[in-house]
Formats: C-alpha cells, sequence, structure tokens
C-alpha cells in the first residue's frame, strides 16, 4: 500500500557525497578541535541556535581570515585551519609551542647562541655563527629574485598536510605572477576566491607577516628580522635592555601565573641577553616559517624567508636529493625549541618552492606537509 | 558499543577522537540530508562546517539520548538556513526536484514528470514546518518525535505538523488521483 509519505520519500534522492568531501570535512573538524579559533569563526550554530547572523566569514572554504589579533598571537594558540595558512600553522604545531616553551623553559641554558651574552639583543639582531653553512639560502635567495619563471603565469600549489598517518587537509594555493594569493580546498574554490577578489597577499590575517617578508628580500638581514618580528608583534623586538628585562620578567610571571592554575610548578626562567636571543630566534623561525607555507609561491616571499632563515645560528643547510630532484634541507634542531622537537624543511634547489615540512615534538605525532608545485595559466585553470 | 550520547560526553572530557566516531557513524546520513536541500556541491562544501558547529555546541547536547542524528540533522538545519540567507535567491534551489545533479533518473522513470509536477505543487502548498517535519520523517526516516528534536519543538507539535501535513497532502489537487493509480496498479500485479 502506497501512501502520501511514500510518494514524498520517492522524491528525496540524491546524489551522494563524494568519499573525498567526507575526508575533507573530518579533516575540517580536527582542525578546528585543535584551533579553537576556527570556531570563533564560524561562531556557534547549534540546533537550539535558529537565529540569522548577518555574515559569515566561513561562508566558502575560500574565506579570507582577518583577525582582531596579530599573526603571533594566532600562531602561539594553536593550529589555524581553513585557510592555506592552516597548512604552516599545523606543520609548524612543534614551533608554535617552541615560542611559549622558550619563554617558559625553566633551563635557561641559552645554548642556542653560545658567546652571544656579551650585549642585549634589543633589536633581534642577525647572528652570524655558522653563517658559512647557512650561505646557500643567500645564494638561492638572490637567484631566485631575478630568475625568470617557466611557462605559464602562476604556481600552483597543492599541500598535503598528515599528522601521523591522519590526513588533515589538502589545501591549494594559485600564487600568481602578479603578486596575489588565492587558496581554498579545490581549484573550484581558487577560482571563486578570484571572482571575489579574496586575495590573501592584501586581505589575509597573515598579510603583514607576508609583506615583512617581501621587504626582507631587499633589506639587510638585522632589518629583516626586525620587520618581521614586529609585524608578528613580538613583544621583545625593538626594546632597549632595560625595557626587555621588564617585560621579560612580565612575561615570565604570567607564565607562572598560568603553570599555578594548572597545577604545574616550573621554575622562571631568569632574563639574560642569551635567553631573550634564543626567543627571538625560535619567533623568527616561526614566524617565517609561516610565511613561507603562507606566500611560498611568491618570488619576493621567499626569497625574503630564505634571507631570514640564513640568520639564525641553530639553522643547518644541507644538500639533498628529493625523488631525483636537487633540495636543500634545512634544519632547525632541538635547541631552536627550547630543547625538544625540531622541524625540516626540504625545498626546491633551484626554485626555492616548499617540497616538505616535517615538524616532530615528543608526545605528538610527527606533522609534515608535501607541497606539489606546477606552474599554471590561471585562465585555463 | 558506546552510544553516541556516552562519546559526546568523552568529547567533553577531551577525547576529540569519539566526537570524530560520532560524526563517522552519522556522515553519510548528514551529508545525504544537506545534499538533498541544497545539492552535492554545496552540501560538500557545508559538511566540515556542520561538524564544526556540532563540535562547539556539543556542550549543550541532551545526553538521555543515545542517539545523536535528529541533533545533528538541527544542527545541519541551522548551517543551511545561513547558506540560504549567504546565497543570492537566484543561487537558490527551491526544492529537491529542481536538483539536476541530485535528481535519480530511474525514479524519475518510475514516477513520470507529472508526477513530479503534483507532488512539488502539493509540497509547496504546505506551511514551512510542516514540509520540515514531512522531510525529516519521509527523507531522513525520523519518527516525528525525533523530527522534533531536531527542529527544536515539542514532540506533539511534530506530531501534529505532521498530521496537518499528511492530510494537506492527500487532499492536493492529483495527489489522491496518484495514490489512486498506485495502489490500483499493485493490486493487478498481485
Amino acid at each position: 500500500m502506497t501512501d502520501e509519505l511514500d510518494l514524498i520519500g520517492e522524491l528525496g534522492s540524491a546524489e551522494p557525497l563524494r568519499p573525498e568531501a567526507y575526508q575533507r570535512a573530518r579533516a575540517v573538524l580536527r582542525a578546528a578541535m585543535a584551533d579553537p579559533g576556527t570556531v570563533r569563526l564560524l561562531g556557534p550554530i547549534s540546533a537550539e541556535d535558529t537565529t540569522m547572523e548577518t555574515t559569515s566569514t566561513m561562508e566558502t572554504t575560500t574565506t579570507t581570515r582577518e583577525h582582531e589579533s596579530g599573526p603571533a598571537i594566532q600562531r602561539r594558540r594553536g593550529i589555524s585551519t581553513l585557510s592555506r595558512f592552516g597548512i604552516g600553522a599545523g606543520v609548524g604545531v612543534a614551533a608554535a609551542a617552541a615560542v611559549v616553551a622558550v619563554v617558559l623553559n625553566s633551563s635557561g641554558t641559552g645554548g642556542a647562541v653560545a658567546g652571544k651574552d656579551s650585549s642585549a639583543p634589543a633589536s633581534g639582531s642577525a647572528t652570524v655563527d655558522g653563517s658559512t653553512d647557512r650561505a646557500p639560502l643567500m645564494t638561492l635567495a638572490g637567484s631566485i629574485k631575478t630568475a625568470t619563471p617557466s611557462a605559464g603565469d602562476a604556481w600552483l600549489v597543492k599541500a598535503t598536510q598528515v599528522h601521523g598517518t591522519k590526513t588533515m587537509q589538502v589545501v591549494y594555493t594559485l600564487y600568481t605572477d602578479g603578486r596575489s594569493i588565492y587558496t581554498g580546498n579545490s581549484v573550484k574554490d581558487i577560482k571563486r576566491a578570484i571572482t571575489s577578489h579574496q586575495d590573501q597577499m592584501n586581505a589575509g590575517g597573515y598579510a603583514p607577516l607576508l609583506r615583512a617578508a617581501v621587504a626582507a628580500a631587499d633589506s639587510s638581514p638585522a632589518d629583516g628580522r626586525t620587520q618581521i618580528l614586529k609585524a608578528a608583534k613580538d613583544p621583545l623586538v625593538g626594546l632597549d635592555p632595560v625595557a626587555q628585562k621588564a617585560e621579560w620578567d612580565r612575561e615570565q610571571a604570567a607564565a607562572q601565573a598560568i603553570i599555578k592554575q594548572k597545577g604545574g610548578d616550573a621554575k622562571p626562567k631568569p632574563y639574560s641577553p642569551a635567553a631573550v636571543q634564543q626567543h627571538l630566534d625560535n619567533a623568527l623561525w616561526t614566524y617565517s616559517t609561516e610565511a613561507l607555507s603562507a606566500g611560498g609561491g611568491n618570488t619576493q616571499v621567499r626569497a625574503g624567508v630564505l634571507r631570514l632563515l640564513s640568520t639564525i645560528s641553530a639553522v643547518s643547510v644541507t644538500n639533498s636529493t628529493t625523488d631525483g630532484k636537487a633540495t636543500l634541507t634545512i634544519t632547525a634542531g632541538p635547541q631552536l625549541f627550547g630543547g625538544e622537537g625540531g622541524e625540516v624543511l626540504t625545498i626546491d634547489a633551484k626554485t626555492g618552492m616548499l617540497v616538505k615540512d616535517v615538524s616532530t615534538m615528543p608526545g605528538l605525532p610527527e606533522a609534515a606537509t608535501t607541497y606539489e608545485s606546477s606552474r599554471v595559466t590561471t585562465a585555463r585553470l | 558499543m558506546a552510544s553516541d550520547a556516552e562519546l559526546i560526553g568523552r568529547s567533553l572530557d577531551d577525547d576529540v577522537d569519539a566526537f570524530v566516531e560520532v560524526v563517522e557513524r552519522h556522515e553519510a546520513a548528514v551529508g545525504s540530508y544537506l545534499a538533498r536541500r541544497a545539492g552535492r556541491d554545496a552540501a560538500e562544501d557545508l559538511l566540515g562546517e556542520v561538524w564544526v558547529a556540532a563540535f562547539e555546541s556539543r556542550r549543550k547536547y541532551d545526553q538521555s539520548y543515545d542517539d545523536a542524528r535528529p541533533w545533528l540533522y538541527g544542527v545541519a538545519l541551522n548551517r543551511l538556513r545561513r547558506y540560504w540567507r549567504s546565497r543570492p535567491a537566484e543561487d537558490l534551489v527551491g526544492d529537491v526536484t529542481e536538483l539536476a545533479t541530485g535528481w535519480d533518473p530511474w525514479s524519475a522513470v518510475d514516477l513520470g514528470v507529472d508526477t513530479r509536477a503534483v507532488l512539488r505543487s502539493a509540497l509547496l502548498r504546505l506551511k514551512p514546518e510542516e514540509r520540515e517535519v514531512l522531510r525529516l520523517v519521509a527523507w531522513e526516516d525520523l519518527t516525528a518525535a525525533d523530527a522534533a528534536r531536531a527542529l527544536g519543538m515539542p514532540a506533539g507539535t511534530a506530531r501534529r505538523l505532521l498530521s496537518q501535513a499528511r492530510t494537506a497532502l492527500r487532499d492536493a489537487p492529483g495527489v489522491s488521483a496518484l495514490l489512486k493509480d498506485r495502489n490500483s496498479a499493485k493490486e493487478r500485479h498481485r
């Protein structure tokens, strides 16, 4: 016996979602779990909440992220998601934690910058120890600035982020030779972003970092460091030693209060120029690699970041081969992260484009992002 | 096997994998629901946002209910409402029967185009809240009580709306004849 419900039921057939859509949705969820900021962007929508919100920053996956707080704060709070920048932030979670860890670290060894205690690093001045080892970065930065791009008018980069064995997200980004950046979870998203002029170079929450990285391509190393640390609103950069110590002590006290609230017990790390230098180096690595991940398809960003990384004494560079291609392996060891964890970048030895980024932190699954880059013509996407 | 309620409870104690397990149990159903209401492409865009919204509001979940699916439909419907409001009117699809990509051609053959037109017309005559309850019952296989949970209304109200909707459908032009044809055809095949 057919009734009216059966008839209506027959109208309810729908094409099933593609398997990757479920995976992508779960990745969005996992990323949001790791970064409450994502949830704030979306706004709570529960079964009980049926009120209309006038705007949403997450209406599509090509959303531009704009925050009241600076990128440094975002970065320190955890993984960013739902945009191109999530990739970098996700991979660099160990580094992000280390920014805080360096401040809270009770060991106070300052070992990463031994021999630099004689003067306060008032403006995040560049260290030069072992700079010869990092010379390939400066050389490459110089060559990619003048290189003529091959076919097409843009880089299309597919970034796949995996934590342990779990794929967290796949993000596509288009970097035009005209210096625009469009991002999304598919090429279709990118086209939508282009149509709606969501250029991350200008409008995204990380635009200040990208601008600082561009400036670093043509600045002195010391000026480049200062600019990007200021763009990230680092609390210590640019202060004289007295103000720096006061800020250091204030941050230590605040950190102690948090630790105490959580039932922990850690000794404050005493102020020293070496400890400050270690903090600034860690912050520089964190923000520079964020900029590289977010804007690495832009030649100026790439060149600027390579120059910035070459100023960090705890970074080493070696020649390597990846899938038959000449690459450079840039290693930031534990000394850059308060004694624990590390991060390894692999970049193309000719173009400087990211190939892989692996971050490790004891107690956390390895975070790896693989980048597949190709030259494309925007109009043919 | 742990109930959805237990898993949501565990997720409140920072066991995030527990919430992902809830998602995995219901993703096909919620994905289909979104596809029926907004088309596959939009559904694929919206699904992750539904999970994030559900995760954020899980503290409000009434753990006396073991099955979270009706609640998840409610979260999805609210996300759909935001989506519909954000889209230009010309982009919106008023009914699943208009969806080119969502249409099952074999159902179309069985029902016939005229049948679709009759049913679409009948659906449009219903009040919006009657349509919502009816869709959840007819398409998502919920009981009236579960539809009530999804829509945040008393169960008695959902039952009344469903009853009204069914009566209105039966009385709608063409539907009565359609039912008569269907049932008499079945009789002939016995």
